[in-house]
């Protein structure tokens, strides 16, 4: 093998705890402490320190089950800051863009960064540098997994989070059975349950047993995907990189309420005000929904009340970003699932088949679409400048009863000039 | 966030004005030219006076800069027993050393080895209000 080869490379940085991280950066006290971070609402447990993971806690626990041990170890208690993630996310991406611009922000913490520039042997030395430097210029600790493909660099990753140098690439390395033998079926990409159950009962249990199995024996028996994953697992790169900001598909806003809702008139204040929020993304990203999706549910972990789940899908006949409209469609959608007598805990909606609003004019595009357009323009600039829900509707209510609990949030914002980082000068 | 400010291409002053004066060419924008390094690069509020002496006050904000490395007297943001704050990095023949602005040499914290000590990230700009 000579010294310059450059064969297909990727690369899986993947953010260690990073919500901890990120609560960590402007909060030395807590390095080296067990740490853990709570879903909105303070519902479940959705980032731990390493400190927290030994002593036992599991990811998505809910808050209340880990109570005791929280309080027994002086575990850190955060609420979710998402302004804060979002901004750090925000940073890390932009400094691996420094090392290539293909890039696939996968996550709000992980990304795939194609390597194939660098020379094979050198591959492992760029990672470690990738990850000093995102240490460096963001705080934020990686693990970072190498290899010819998607599937094979979480492998590598997931051994990367173990080793103290948090870089693992399985670059140039003839056999990686011995490898892939000690990964179980279940932790490969693109593996979910249902597959892990059928691999299992045809002997499958770990990656090197798929990767060894005959592509046309996977295709007849599963499906194409995991053929896919079976050849990735053998270096052969069949999931490319989706990179160019492909723009997203669809867009979810839902939250868990504080305490629990039984009212008509509650609920429909939370689904128009998410339904502004959503719109006015979609629109900051130039897109428009065809699809409207309202969702409500009780507490499943409440047994001495009923549960009920339902959600309902709206089709419009035509695409819009119009605020005004997702609103009446989804107040629509809702009071076909609302039931009397329940105490609701969440609702969300979720507008999809996003596409581009350049060129949506059609048929029946009116002076009036031009005049909407118009309005909710000046909404989003107001409600840019001002703040938001400056201007709101008014059936999203005007005192906001429903708060969502966020009761050990840090007040820190790296993106708002309200709540900047403060530092001691002693 | 996104500061930016107007920026008048004619000169204030006395004589003839302009007949452009109110054209307005472009925005100066203060993140271009306060921010090198936009990933690395934080905007942090001071509290405390102990850097007064060298033009650092209670409420002022600090571009800090989180992937340069500290030069001789430069200002840094500095983990000092797992507090940050702000102080003044010195290099002095074999030593390195903190210091506050002030020229008491109690203030002296000496950085090395087993003093858990972190440079956190380098100040390149203060903004203080003096309206």
């Amino acid at each position: 093998m000579s010294s310059t080869q450059c064969t297909k490379k990727i690369a899986l940085i993947d953010c260690n705890s990073f919500y901890v991280s990120c609560e960590r950066l402007f909060n030395p006290k807590i390095r080296n402490k067990p740490v853990v971070v709570l879903s909105s609402n303070d519902g479940c447990i959705i980032s731990r320190s390493n400190e927290a993971k030994a002593l036992g806690i599991k990811m998505g626990d809910p808050y209340f089950k880990a109570k005791d041990i929280i309080l027994k170890n002086n575990v850190h208690i955060f609420s979710s800051n998402y302004s804060l993630y979002g901004d750090l996310s925000r940073r890390v991406m932009r400094t691996l863009k420094r090392f290539n611009s293909e890039i696939e922000i996968y996550s709000i913490d992980e990304a795939f960064l194609d390597l194939s520039n660098f020379p094979d042997d050198e591959v492992e030395d760029v990672g470690k540098e990738i990850r000093s430097i995102v240490l460096q210029w963001t705080g934020i600790p990686t693990s970072i997994g190498i290899a010819k493909t998607k599937t094979l660099s979480k492998v590598a990753n997931h051994i990367a989070k173990k080793i103290k140098s948090g870089v693992v690439s399985l670059i140039g390395i003839k056999d990686i059975d011995p490898i892939l033998e000690k990964v179980e079926i279940n932790d490969v990409w693109g593996i979910g349950k249902q597959l892990t159950k059928f691999f299992a009962q045809s002997g499958i249990h770990n990656a090197k047993q798929l990767k060894n199995t005959s592509n046309t024996w996977i295709k007849k028996s599963s499906n194409v995907l995991s053929s896919r994953t079976a050849m990735e697992l053998r270096g052969i790169s069949c999931i490319s990189l989706e990179t160019q900001s492909s723009k997203r598909k669809s867009c979810v806003v839902s939250r868990s309420f504080a305490k629990k809702v039984e009212k008509l008139q509650e609920l429909q204040e939370s689904i128009t005000s998410y339904c502004l929020n959503a719109a006015e993304k979609i629109r900051s990203e130039s897109l428009i929904t065809k699809s409207i999706t309202v969702f409500i549910r009780t507490s499943p972990f409440q047994n001495q009340f009923a549960y009920y789940s339902n959600s309902k899908t709206i089709d419009l006949p035509i695409a819009t970003d119009n605020s005004i409209e997702i609103v009446k469609t989804a107040l629509t959608g809702l009071k076909s699932i609302f039931k009397n007598g329940y105490r609701y805990q969440k609702a969300g909606i979720m507008l999809s088949v996003l596409t581009d609003s350049q060129g949506s004019k059609n048929l029946f595009s009116s002076v009036k679409d031009e005049k909407i357009k118009n309005l909710m323009q000046s909404i989003d600039n107001t409600n840019y400048r001002f703040g938001r829900s400056t201007l709101s509707l008014a059936s999203a209510g005007i005192n906001k009863k429903l708060n969502i609990k966020r009761q050990h949030c840090s007040k820190i914002d790296t993106a708002d000039f309200n709540f900047l980082p403060t530092i001691k000068a002693i | 966030m996104k500061l930016t400010v107007p920026f008048y291409l004619h000169k204030a002053g006395a004589g003839f004005p302009s007949p452009a004066t109110d054209y307005i060419e472009e925005d100066v924008d203060l993140n271009i030219h306060l921010i090198k390094n936009v990933p690395a690069t934080f905007i942090i509020r001071v509290q405390g006076k102990s850097m007064m002496d060298v033009g650092i006050y209670d409420g002022d904000l600090l571009v800090v800069d989180k992937s340069l490395k500290p030069k001789n007297f430069s200002t840094v943001i500095v983990n000092v027993h797992d507090e940050l704050v702000v102080k003044n990095f010195v290099k002095e023949k074999d030593e390195q050393f903190l210091t506050s602005g002030s020229k008491k040499i109690e203030d002296k914290i000496i950085i090395n080895s087993e003093s858990d000590i972190f440079v956190w990230g380098v100040v390149t700009y203060v903004i203080h209000s003096v309206y």
